[in-house]
């Protein structure tokens, strides 16, 4: 399990990693993205575009590193929720936008029509993979184990004993 | 029947107790850490893009109120474009409305403002869009904005090349009639963090992408043919089918 574990914890850290390193060259594109769905008012919209990438690259590199493993999966979780939700909520409303997910985002252009469900599936496997490491934060080489490791279990110490 | 197992069995849940309590502990600090790391992530965020807001802006002669926009006529109807001149989007707009929009201002139907906004500068290896912006801004000084758009758009480079140099864009200019203020202007950088002001204020005013506009500050589709229909919505008049 712990090998899987860390399958789904290097995976969610690339996934974080390169979304927030895609976004964090152009803050203001970013908060447009986040205007662009229409959610929140225009200013606000735009702080929040411009924090987002910094910590989703702040969270990957927990997960890299396999720090607060079981914490920074419950975050993973509840964003994946939110972005899931707006992009359900743009589809719903007949917006015609990129999402933003992995790009800077904004509207497209006339003509071209946004494919939304892939975005969706997408982003729901990568919710199990969270959902996996909320239920199973113990990984391999993660610092995590390092720092804080599990102790002998009970039927080996009870082995130790006889 | 001896005692001793069951003493080692005690000693032994005594120890998986504190050892328990230490686990805890630390998985706390360990949590503190981690949320620390993520809040120190958002402040670096908010930080680059609060210091990166445009401060000390010159504002162009012929801008509006909010000194984000270029003014043409005076007409009841206000009309809005956002534009970025590398956009080739905003360049089949420009083409498509240029006729019918400088019929809508010649019969006093509208206000036109313009916003060139800077959204491509990393779709160019050389900052195309925010210093043909900065260079538009020096043509309003110089009386000939609307002149030199049409200039910009009609030597519009590819997205992901070099733009032309500011030297070019003074060029582009001067041989349509722009003044020597306009190239020292252009040299100057005058008008560089103008740019910026008029895309930050883009953004807030919930401009997305180019090219947008907005007919008495409703969004509608940038072509000729729904600009002319709300105008004529707007002023309550029949509409007119739009000239080609």
């Amino acid at each position: 399990m712990r090998w899987v574990s860390l399958l789904a914890r290097l995976g969610l850290a690339a996934v974080f990693l390169t979304a927030g390193g895609l976004k964090v060259t152009d803050l203001d594109a970013s908060g447009r993205a986040v205007v662009a769905y229409e959610l929140m008012p225009p200013d606000v919209a735009m702080t929040v575009g411009a924090v987002q990438p910094l910590v989703e690259i702040a969270l990957g590199m927990l997960l890299l590193l396999g720090l607060a493993t079981r914490l920074a999966a419950c975050i993973s979780a509840a964003l994946l929720v939110v972005f899931i939700s707006g992009i359900v909520s743009a589809w719903a409303r007949g917006l015609n936008i990129d999402c933003g997910c992995f790009s800077q985002g904004g509207n497209l252009p006339a003509g071209q029509t946004p494919d939304y469900l892939p975005e969706i599936l997408r982003d729901v496997v990568f919710l199990a993979m969270a959902i996996f490491l909320i239920i199973f934060p113990a990984s391999r080489f993660s610092l995590d184990g390092w720092l804080n490791p599990e102790p002998v279990h009970r039927n080996e110490a009870e082995a130790d004993d006889e | 029947m001896s005692k001793r197992p069951d003493k080692r069995a005690s000693s032994r849940v005594v120890r998986e107790q504190i050892e328990r309590e230490r686990r805890r502990k630390r998985t706390a600090w360990i949590a503190i850490i981690a949320l620390g790391a993520l809040a120190i992530g958002g402040v670096v965020g908010w930080t680059i893009y609060a210091s990166n807001r445009a401060s000390g802006v010159n504002t162009p002669a012929e801008t509006n109120s909010a000194g984000n926009g270029i003014v043409t006529g005076s007409g009841p109807v206000v009309v809005e474009d956002y534009v970025d001149f590398l956009c080739p989007y905003c360049k089949v707009y420009h083409d498509d409305a240029a006729v019918n929009v400088a019929k809508l201002l010649a019969e006093n139907k509208i206000t036109l403002i313009q916003h060139p906004v800077a959204y491509l500068d990393r779709f160019s290896t050389n900052n195309y869009s925010t210093r043909a912006s900065a260079a538009s801004g020096c043509a309003a000084d110089d009386g000939h904005f609307q002149e030199y758009v049409n200039v910009l758009f009609a030597n519009q480079p590819a997205e992901g090349s070099a733009g032309p140099t500011d030297d070019q864009l003074i060029k582009l200019g001067t041989d349509n009639g722009l003044s020597e203020n306009f190239a020292r202007c252009v040299r100057d950088k005058k008008y560089v963090t103008w740019a910026k002001k008029v895309s930050d204020d883009a953004g807030e005013a919930g401009v997305t992408g180019t090219p947008t506009v907005f007919v008495n500050g409703k969004k509608v589709q940038a072509t000729a043919n729904s600009i002319v229909a709300a105008v004529n919505n707007e002023a309550g008049a029949p509409t007119a089918s739009p000239t080609n």
